[in-house]
């Protein structure tokens, strides 16, 4: 079973992950889920797969009341972000989904209506949450055309879905990056073949290096903290990307 | 966030069964953490009768009482917690199996000709939602027993509280602080009394 791990706690205002699966069948891509609570009101950074919603949901329970969830904010629209979309609205049908403007036509493949979407211009968006205002920042082309990050200015936390990503082997299940040179060989490769754009990847290393982080949370793999924040946006300018062998 | 906060989030929420498990599992986690609160309440009660010393002799056999009651009721919470938890696993597989059983026999339904080997596909979703909810009844009982032992356990704190108030009369100089510490033990109790309560009404299947 998935849990619910808090990583970001100022009473009112919270992060928690959701991560590492342990009974998730080994051929699906493992996920991390985040919650940001704000007072009364939840949000849930890139909900899942279709397959993983009762891990994910179940561990959502342990630490919320669900039905404080009033958004899901989906980075891009790959399957393992957010195809478990109508099963979320199956519980609150008045849920908003937060998304690039490019896939407000795709994404209700997975579900839901007009009204459920919340289109996001190209230059991004605020989204205000409970007392707390997040900012959705472009990472387009990082790894797909429309895509988003989810910067917490309060916490000092961002969300970098695909960026940071890095495909630990089994048993390697640290919430947070312990040892940077031995974890970055793990997302070498996935960068390296994924992230499209050299001048998309090298404008987004110049604005989150401007931001203040203390956090970078990936959608998959482990949390980068402190100083290794820092770390990974120089290897990530010095990583050639949009490779692969033909 | 432009949508409104609802006064009463549930009315906006449909009666599904997720809906039912999570308003359950919200109740539940509201006694497990009245639950660690009647653990703070047992120690300090124990810490009074020792300061009392021999006025509240009664009185400490009783805190010593409340004390091993607070870690049976901490003990049967941490079991309702983890069952409540794969109950919510459970039924958010039977949602799962559902939608994928609507979608399915929806695209049968709209074939103009019979398709091969259709029905025994509809047959095993169907019979993975039975198992499923097979699952979900199995648990439902399970969360039933263990909610019924829960309650003749606080039935059993109920008549500690009602001894203690009786003790903290003879407890001399501390008899005020004695009295205050058993009525809130007792307004403890209760409350999780009306909790379990409202549980009884709350189906799951």
């Amino acid at each position: 079973m998935k849990h619910a791990r808090c990583i970001f706690d100022e009473g009112e205002h919270q992060w928690f992950a959701i991560v590492r699966d342990p009974d998730k069948p080994g051929y699906i891509i493992d996920t991390n889920e985040y919650i940001i609570r704000s007072g009364a009101e939840l949000l849930l950074c890139d909900p899942g797969g279709i397959e993983v919603f009762p891990a994910v949901f179940s561990a959502l329970c342990q630490v919320c009341d669900p039905q404080a969830l009033k958004a899901v904010f989906a980075s891009h629209q790959d399957p393992d972000i957010v195809s478990s979309l109508a099963l979320w609205l199956e519980f609150n049908p008045d849920l908003k989904c937060y998304t690039s403007r490019l896939w407000t036509s795709f994404l209700p493949h997975f579900g839901g209506c007009a009204e459920t979407f919340k289109s996001i211009p190209d230059e991004g968006i605020e989204i205000d949450l409970g007392s707390t205002t997040l900012h959705a920042l472009p990472a387009h082309y990082l790894h797909s055309s429309g895509n988003f990050h989810l910067y917490d200015p309060k916490a000092k936390i961002l969300f970098s879905g695909d960026v940071g990503a890095a495909m630990l082997p089994e048993g390697q299940d640290d919430l947070f990056v312990e040892d940077f040179d031995q974890h970055i060989r793990y997302a070498e490769g996935f960068h390296k073949r994924w992230m499209g754009s050299e001048k998309a990847k090298n404008q987004w290393c110049d604005r989150v290096a401007m931001l203040d982080v203390d956090m970078l949370c990936p959608q998959h793999g482990a949390i980068y903290r402190g100083k290794d924040v820092h770390r990974f946006i120089d290897w990530f300018r010095e990583l050639e990307v949009g490779v692969a062998s033909n | 966030m432009d949508v409104a906060a609802p006064e009463d989030t549930s009315e906006h929420i449909h009666d599904t069964e997720l809906a039912r498990i999570v308003r359950v599992n919200e109740e539940i986690k509201g006694i497990v953490a009245t639950a660690f609160k009647i653990n703070l309440m047992a120690l300090n009660a124990i810490f009074l009768a020792k300061r009392a010393g021999h006025a509240a002799r009664g009185f400490g056999v009783l805190s010593n009482e409340l004390r091993r009651f607070a870690q049976d009721l901490t003990r049967e919470m941490t079991q309702l917690r983890e069952m409540t938890a794969n109950t919510v696993s459970t039924v958010t597989g039977v949602v799962q199996q559902k939608r994928l059983n609507g979608i399915l026999d929806e695209a049968v339904k709209r074939c103009p000709e019979p398709v091969s080997g259709e029905a025994r596909v509809q047959q095993r979703g169907h019979e993975q939602l039975a198992d499923k909810q097979g699952c979900l009844s199995a648990l439902d009982k399970r969360l039933r027993r263990s909610l019924d032992d829960t309650a003749q356990l606080v039935e059993l704190g109920g008549v500690l509280a009602r001894s203690a108030k009786i003790e903290a009369a003879y407890g001399g100089n501390f008899s005020a602080s004695l009295m205050q510490v058993s009525s809130d033990f007792g307004d403890v109790i209760c409350l999780i009394q009306e909790s379990l309560e409202r549980l009884r009404h709350l189906r799951l299947t």
